[in-house]
């Protein structure tokens, strides 16, 4: 075991013999009133082992809880069952309630009579509760057979790595140093700042993407806790929670380290590049994409909207390129794929665009040919009101027609299979056609296979739960802010990054980091070193094979497992366990559950 | 189709300065009473003419079916004004159908028909007062005069409308022969039915509307058939013309004036936006019943040789002068004849489309 991992000792239950009581609950009447909770009780209070069995309308109020802890303070009470409802409910209200009366709290087992047993059998009160007796008895069975467990603590660098140097990245730097963390950004290019070093005017406020940009470097150049690396090429990510190593060539060629505690992905998204001849880009000069038309617009005198030197009089604007594809009509991109996720900012930045030209150049005519206006962001909606107010006029095509650009000496034509002219075919001429690009995730194949990082079917990194976990990663201490999750605007990048670095603060507020215990234990003993279940193991280092006393074995790394339990499985001399789902537990409960 | 972004621009001049707000959704079509599966308004049309399907608009007669209750520019989501959309299309139809040229000038100039009325009328009362010779004989001439000028002026628009609703998209002389539908056209152009097709049926609207059309018609048969020599006869006051003129100038002042007042407070959907010439239109119609009234009343209480009577008179004989001349052929008055040829139209259209309408063949078939 690393030397940083530890198990904090408490003081256990071990050699205590066990008295188990059992809290039947009521859940007002969504358990009582189908299961007979009074019955269940009484089996239960007959059943080996059990030393008290208790029913009552709400084990999780106060006045429940104090009843379990009554329990133990008088009848010496070690290991409890609740039969309520999911653990995933109440299963901590419960240990709690043990650790708080000096139980160890990986002594108690929540059965799940609700969702199991009363919900599902509304019509047959009898059999639901013939079956919750069932499964409280197999509770009382596993719960006898427990070990106290204790959480396991990681010493932690006290530090967050900050991949990217853009405002996803120098947001989430600001707010962990704000914190009171060192924070390091390690950027790929020659300075902060990223994408918005090349955007113009941006809405909602209208500043300037590189003043956006610039105000925020001035804000880490000064912070003292934020280290920044540019230049910095990332050969190597490894590690776990608490102890992540990254290592990278300075942009002179030396190599250079950072330990970090944890690691925030603020990596980015790349502008979507049409294909070659998609919508005729790249074979007509006019056929540009939304960012290469706003420095475009940068670059105009006052007064006339310029292109290579010749004035755009009419413009046409093409949504959704490389974005919202569709299977059989868009090529796909080079992994096979289609980018079939709509890449959100492009309607308002289009729209916003459109505004500015017609507010500078009110007499160039603009088509906006599109599938769906999703202007979608607070206030958005003003962008579309005004242009269409402006006179923009909008051609709906649907996704199976895709609008065809054709060129001749005397411009563009884009011709739109119109439905809100009942599928009439319409063509408009346009100097210059502007491809409203979407988003794509920024290149980091590298960094994502070494630390095997999930992604969507969209190709940008996955948070473990969208609503409930929305920047965290299924690997632990690795968190996302920004573009690199999928496409936002910066609104949304100032707040996803702001939440990373405070769950990064969190994690790392304490010197050591608590790990749940159920993680995969190895009898030395029993292993015969086949090697079978290093191959089974799906996170990087959890478990491999090791000498130890001479002998080959195989070692867990308690930090990295996730006690998924796929090396117990392949195991053929039961010598690796789940602490806390250990195989005995199983083989007791189905023998409770399965009994004549 | 190649978009025309020009037209919408072009019909804009006519009113409905919102309707580049237009999103398309066609709630405006869903709650229109009159709107029906065979003749589809106001979205199909607002977008002919955001996208610029000048054939679609010049031969369209819906705008002929619609009567502005103005459930569609309440209900519009994006207060885009349907309604008035619809009216700027009657406009823009108007001006379109008008060979002389002359009602487009006057829509897209404000006030300008409103000066050149106010000139022509102090001339027109300049030159009846000077005239030295027997006035009544005179006015006599004049007001039979009146109805050859509408029927040519009357004649170039029907005809024209002919050309673009019909003639132009059903590429010849189409027409319907169904005596049904020729009725049909009858009792909408006297009953206005199409009116309380509005579904909220606006009584005060639809009184007004029909107090000044029956009150107009029967000036018109009054003036047009000479029934009144005020300066030659004395009537009583019970007679029968007396009756009729009583009824045709109080029913002009009191509709003409509630349709004026609606004007001023706005008080529905359709008397929100006002074009000059809609005020010209009620003004001028609101003069012609207040100077037929006191002209009578005055032959009535002193008798033709009443020096008064002379100049009110000439001064009615002025104004209706100015009406017929300028107002009638360049403005919406011509409307009333519009709205049952639509109907008629929209049956042709129909008999059209299933084969059975009647063809006259002119040269080689198609």
């Amino acid at each position: 075991m690393d030397e940083k991992i530890t198990e904090a000792s408490s003081k256990d239950n071990y050699r205590q013999e066990p008295k188990v009581g059992v809290y039947v609950c009521h859940c007002g009447g969504n358990i009582s009133d189908i299961i007979d909770v009074k019955a269940v009780a009484a089996a239960l209070a007959k059943y080996p082992g059990v030393t008290v069995a208790r029913e009552y309308a709400f084990m999780c109020s106060s006045n429940g809880q104090d009843l379990i802890a009554e329990d133990i303070k008088n009848l010496g009470i070690n290991r409890t069952v609740v039969a309520a409802c999911s653990p995933s409910l109440h299963e901590l209200t419960f240990r709690n309630v043990l650790q708080r009366a000096g139980v160890n709290p990986y002594l108690h087992e929540h059965i799940n009579i609700r969702e199991q047993a009363s919900w599902v059998h509304k019509l047959d009160h009898a059999g639901a509760t013939a079956k919750a007796i069932r499964l409280a008895q197999a509770g009382v069975e596993k719960v006898k057979r427990k070990d106290p467990l204790n959480a396991i603590r990681v010493a932690a660098e006290p530090r967050v790595a900050v991949i990217g140097g853009g405002v996803a990245g120098m947001r989430a730097a600001l707010s962990a140093a704000g914190k009171g963390l060192e924070a390091v950004i390690i950027e790929k290019g020659p300075g902060l700042g990223g994408k918005l070093l090349g955007l113009g005017k941006m809405y909602p406020s209208g500043e300037e993407g590189p003043a956006i940009a610039g105000k925020l470097e001035a804000l880490v150049r000064a912070d003292k806790k934020i280290t920044v690396h540019t230049g910095a090429d990332i050969d190597f990510v490894g590690g776990f929670v608490g102890n992540f190593k990254i290592n990278f060539k300075n942009a002179d060629g030396t190599s250079a380290q950072v330990k970090a505690g944890a690691i925030i992905m603020a990596t980015g998204y790349q502008h979507y590049k049409p294909a070659q001849g998609e919508f005729g880009y790249g074979e007509d000069a006019n056929v540009v994409t939304l960012p290469e038309f706003i420095s475009l617009m940068k670059n105009s005198p006052a007064g006339r909207l310029e292109y290579s030197g010749k004035e755009i009089k009419s413009l046409a604007l093409i949504h959704c390129v490389g974005s919202r594809q569709v299977e059989g009509v868009h090529k796909p991109q080079a992994d096979g794929k289609i980018n079939d996720y709509c890449s959100r900012t492009c309607c308002s930045s289009a729209l916003y665009a459109a505004n500015q030209v017609k507010d500078k150049y009110p007499g160039v005519r603009i088509y906006d040919v599109y599938r769906d206006i999703r202007t979608y962001g607070m206030q958005h909606e003003e962008y579309y009101d005004k242009a269409s107010k402006d006179g923009v006029l909008f051609l709906r095509h649907n996704e199976t027609d895709q609008p065809v650009v054709t060129s001749d000496r005397t411009g563009h034509t884009v011709k739109v299979k119109d439905v809100l002219t009942w599928g009439e075919e319409l063509e408009v001429k346009a100097d210059l056609v502007v491809l409203v690009t979407g988003m794509m995730p920024a290149d980091i194949s590298l960094i994502r296979s070494q630390m095997k990082m999930p992604i969507g079917a969209d190709r940008f990194l996955q948070e473990v739960h969208l609503k409930l976990r929305p920047v965290e990663m299924a690997n632990s201490g690795i968190f996302i802010a920004g573009t690199a999750q999928y496409p936002m605007d910066v609104p949304e990048v100032m707040a996803a990054a702001g939440t990373a670095a405070a769950k990064a603060a969190i994690l790392l507020a304490e010197p050591d980091i608590p790990l749940e215990p159920f993680v995969a234990v190895v009898d030395e003993h029993k292993c015969t070193g086949c090697g079978l279940c290093p191959a089974e193991c799906s996170y990087d280092g959890a478990l491999m094979m090791a000498e130890k006393n001479g002998k080959k074995v195989a070692v867990v790394n308690p930090a990295l497992c996730k006690g998924c339990g796929a090396c117990v499985a392949v195991c053929p001399v039961r010598a690796i366990n789940v602490a806390g789902w250990t195989l005995d537990q199983f083989d007791a409960m189905v023998e409770a559950i399965a009994k004549e | 189709m190649k978009v025309n972004p020009e037209l919408i621009d072009e019909i804009k001049k006519y009113g409905a300065f919102d309707i580049s707000a237009c999103f398309n959704c066609g709630n405006c079509t869903a709650v229109c009473p009159l709107s029906k599966e065979d003749s589809s308004f106001p979205r199909k049309l607002i977008r002919a003419g955001h996208v610029g399907m000048e054939d679609k608009i010049s031969s369209a007669i819906e705008p002929w079916h619609c009567y502005y209750c103005g459930e569609c520019s309440a209900t519009c989501p994006r207060e885009a004004q349907p309604g008035e959309y619809m009216m700027a299309l009657r406009r823009y139809l108007i001006a379109k159908y008008d060979i002389t040229g002359l009602s487009k000038i006057f829509y897209k100039n404000g006030w300008l028909q409103t000066w050149l009325a106010l000139g022509m009328l102090a001339a027109f009362y300049w030159l009846y007062s000077s005239y030295t010779g027997d006035f009544g004989a005179l006015a006599g001439k004049i007001e039979l005069a009146f109805p050859v000028y509408v029927t040519i002026a009357l004649g170039g628009y029907v005809l024209n409308m002919y050309r673009y609703a019909i003639v132009k998209p059903l590429g010849g002389i189409k027409a319907s022969l169904k005596p049904a539908h020729i009725y049909e056209t009858l009792v909408h152009g006297f009953t206005q039915k199409n009116f309380n097709g509005c579904e909220e049926t606006d009584w005060t609207r639809w009184i007004a509307h029909l107090l000044v059309m029956s009150g107009y018609v029967l000036t018109l048969l009054i003036s047009n058939l000479h029934l009144l020599s005020p300066l030659d006869k004395h009537y009583g006051a019970f007679g029968p013309v007396s009756l009729l003129v009583w009824y045709a100038g109080l029913a002009i002042l009191v509709g003409g004036g509630i349709m004026s007042l609606r004007r001023m407070f706005k008080s529905a959907e359709s008397s929100k936006f006002s074009h000059p010439s809609d005020w010209l239109f009620v003004v001028t119609m609101f003069l012609i019943g207040a100077s037929l009234l006191f002209t009578h009343y005055l032959n009535v209480a002193y008798g033709p040789q009443d020096p008064l009577l002379a100049k009110v008179y000439r001064l009615n004989i002025a104004i209706e002068t100015v009406w017929i001349l300028l107002i009638v052929p360049f403005t919406k008055w011509i409307h009333i004849f519009f709205r049952p040829l639509a109907v008629y139209f929209q049956h042709v259209k129909k008999e059209a489309e299933a084969g059975t309408a009647f063809t006259l063949n002119i040269g080689a078939a198609k």
